[in-house]
């Protein structure tokens, strides 16, 4: 097992470090001119010059790797251009917010998704198996700001059953003391409930449309699990052998369940990233919106800060990940 | 932007509640997935050659008052800026189905080439591909898209550019795949006896049957570049305004939806989802029939 995890951790961080050499020559290799952004396209000379010098950017591209790599393996990121603060401390505050809204978003997913797999599972072509292909369908081809946007346009301004969507507290709220950077954490453990309330009632409408949208393929692949373990020889077998029906279902549950957890995973990771469009409707300041305004900005330390934060988190997500499938099926390990 | 589907579990066909025995027996028509596939990526195509000379007015230009309802005088309503949201829907599939077409395509031909090359010599130049492709794969996609959009100028070659770096390593992947497992076929043997050489071997016997995989990958990415593109339009990293592209209506009129008008972003969000479901659908219907035949 130790082994196992070790192999798994050390692909791993030579994938972050691909990752983290390939987007430090690719945004130079671009033709964006960060400098000209900075200053403005009219400057003079010297001033350009000047925050070239300011930036490194004058330094040959050999020495700013080094510069930026030696840095990293002291735990610094380097700092904004545009804000002039450690990258560190502005992900450190953006990453939770982040988290609490996927991870209450996949929780809820997968406790919708999963029975409702299983219930498909059991009757093929039954009306429910229609309608959840009809779901899936749709709710994959709709770009989630869009099913935002409809869900606010509904909640909001038709029935009043959530919040204007401009973050994560009321705007007169004073926000508890940033300690996890959750909302939700914060606001219990300094036992501030009418925050808790507040932060509970901004975060229902974002999770529900990002379970909303993962939904889709957790479904799909607890039926495909589901139905292939149903039809194979061992489950046969413990019927033929007429162990009791609860018996027989916990084993298939537990055979199906490795390729859900794989693609929760990997959605995990993807979202990421990829809950950029959600944070933008919901006015939230996660690493999403973080990462929109880097990009926007030329802001090179703060985009290569959020590539590397979230490749390292989506790493630590599937070695837990695997070491969870190693646990549910040991063969896994050879 | 896309969530990845449900990879198909090994030894079961994803749709195989629908995949039934009957579909071998039904004609190519009589599928109606394959007829709406086939609609609605037709309409899509028709749209981006003529969508804009078709249109009642001039997309790009205010043509009323800011904010009108739909009426029979604008079909799908007026915008903030006065200009016609039915002109600017039809109009938009020249930019985004050309953009997504277009990248699917050249991701296509050279995931295939590659991933044919990677699995026909396997060595060094195969482990080098599938390192490469395994480092862009781990990559967040939307935020890669953004950088590469962004940082290389907001405009279409761009776009295209950067949807097709993202999306050829899954065509080298399948392509791949489908190599290793046709070069141990005994045709390709007969072929080398018949004194042919490796590269005709991998371009004329090889390559024709590895294709199957890609063909179907094909008509979902352009669903995906479809959605990325209006992805990155919304965050401000994709078309510019005021070019009619269904993402950035969206995102411009998102602040007027929470203030109760909703026909400028219903009706693009319509277009993109028909547009999306249509090339899927046709996906689909392509991998059923050559599942079942």
């Amino acid at each position: 097992m130790g082994r196992y995890v070790l192999k798994r951790a050390g692909i791993g961080l030579l994938q972050a470090l691909g990752i983290t050499i390939v987007v430090f020559f690719v945004i130079r290799a671009l033709p964006a001119d960060p400098v000209a952004r900075l200053v403005g396209f009219n400057s003079s000379p010297e001033v350009y010059k000047q925050a070239q010098a300011s930036l490194g950017l004058d330094a040959s591209i050999w020495s700013q790797f080094v510069t930026y790599m030696s840095g990293l393996f002291r735990g610094d990121l380097g700092v904004s251009w545009v804000t002039g603060s450690p990258i560190l401390e502005e992900i450190r505050s953006a990453l939770p917010i982040t988290l609490q809204l996927i991870t209450l978003s996949f929780a809820l997913a997968l406790l919708v998704s999963v029975p409702v797999g299983i219930a498909t599972a059991k009757r093929p072509g039954g009306k429910l198996d229609k309608g959840v292909f009809g779901y899936g369908l749709f709710a994959g081809a709709q770009p989630e700001f869009w099913w935002g946007l409809l869900f606010i346009f509904f909640f909001y301004y038709s029935w009043g059953l959530a919040p204007a969507p401009l973050g994560q507290y009321a705007p007169g709220l004073d926000p508890p003391p940033q300690i996890t950077g959750m909302s939700l954490v914060d606001s219990l453990i300094t036992g501030n409930f009418t925050a808790f309330i507040d932060a509970a009632w901004h975060l229902w409408l974002p999770v529900m449309t990002l379970a909303f949208i993962v939904s889709g393929p957790i479904i799909k692949m607890t039926r495909q699990s589901m139905s292939r373990v149903l039809g194979s020889e061992f489950i046969l077998y413990q019927q033929a052998s007429g162990l009791p029906s609860g018996q027989i279902a916990r084993s298939t549950i537990r055979a199906s369940l490795p390729p859900v957890l794989t693609l929760a995973g990997i959605l995990f990771g993807f979202l990421l990233g990829g809950a950029v469009l959600i944070e933008q409707v919901f006015a939230f300041n996660g690493l999403g919106s973080y990462s929109v305004r880097a990009v926007l900005n030329l802001d090179y330390p703060a985009i290569q800060g959020t590539v590397l934060i979230i490749t390292v988190v989506s790493l630590v997500v599937y070695l837990v990940l695997d070491l969870l499938l190693a646990v549910i099926d040991p063969r896994v390990k050879n | 932007m896309t969530i990845p589907q449900a990879p198909p579990v090994e030894g079961e066909h994803p749709l195989e509640n629908l995949a039934n025995e009957k579909l071998k027996t039904k004609r190519w028509f009589h599928d109606p997935l394959l007829v709406v596939g086939i609609v609605i990526v037709g309409v899509a195509i028709f749209l981006a050659a003529f969508g804009e000379a078709i249109a009642p007015y001039d997309p790009t230009v205010p043509v009323g008052p800011p904010s009108v309802p739909p009426s029979g005088q604008y079909w799908f309503g007026t915008d903030t800026s006065g200009l016609d949201v039915f002109s600017r829907v039809i109009s938009a599939p020249r930019i985004d189905v050309t953009l997504a077409v277009s990248a699917a395509l050249l991701s296509g031909i050279f995931g295939t080439l590659i991933g044919l090359m990677a699995g026909f010599y396997r060595g060094v130049f195969s482990s080098l591909v599938m390192r490469i492709s395994d480092v862009l794969q781990a990559f967040p996609v939307f935020i890669l898209a953004m950088v590469l959009v962004a940082l290389s100028g907001r405009n279409l070659t761009n776009l295209i550019f950067a949807l097709t770096f993202l999306y050829t390593p899954i065509f080298i992947r399948l392509t791949r795949a489908e190599v290793l497992t046709q070069r141990e076929r005994s045709y390709v043997e007969a072929a080398r006896a018949a004194g042919n050489s490796d590269f005709k071997i991998a371009l004329k016997h090889v390559l024709p049957n590895s294709l199957t995989p890609s063909l179907i990958q094909l008509s979902v990415t352009v669903g995906f570049g479809i959605l990325l593109t209006a992805g990155l339009s919304f965050v401000g990293a994709g078309v510019r305004p005021p070019n009619p592209e269904w993402g950035l209506m969206i995102a411009n009129s998102a602040p007027q939806l929470v203030l109760g008008e909703w026909w400028t972003s219903l009706f693009p969000g319509i277009a993109v989802s028909l547009t999306v479901v249509g090339f899927a659908a046709l996906s689909n219907a392509i991998e059923r029939r050559v599942a079942t035949s």
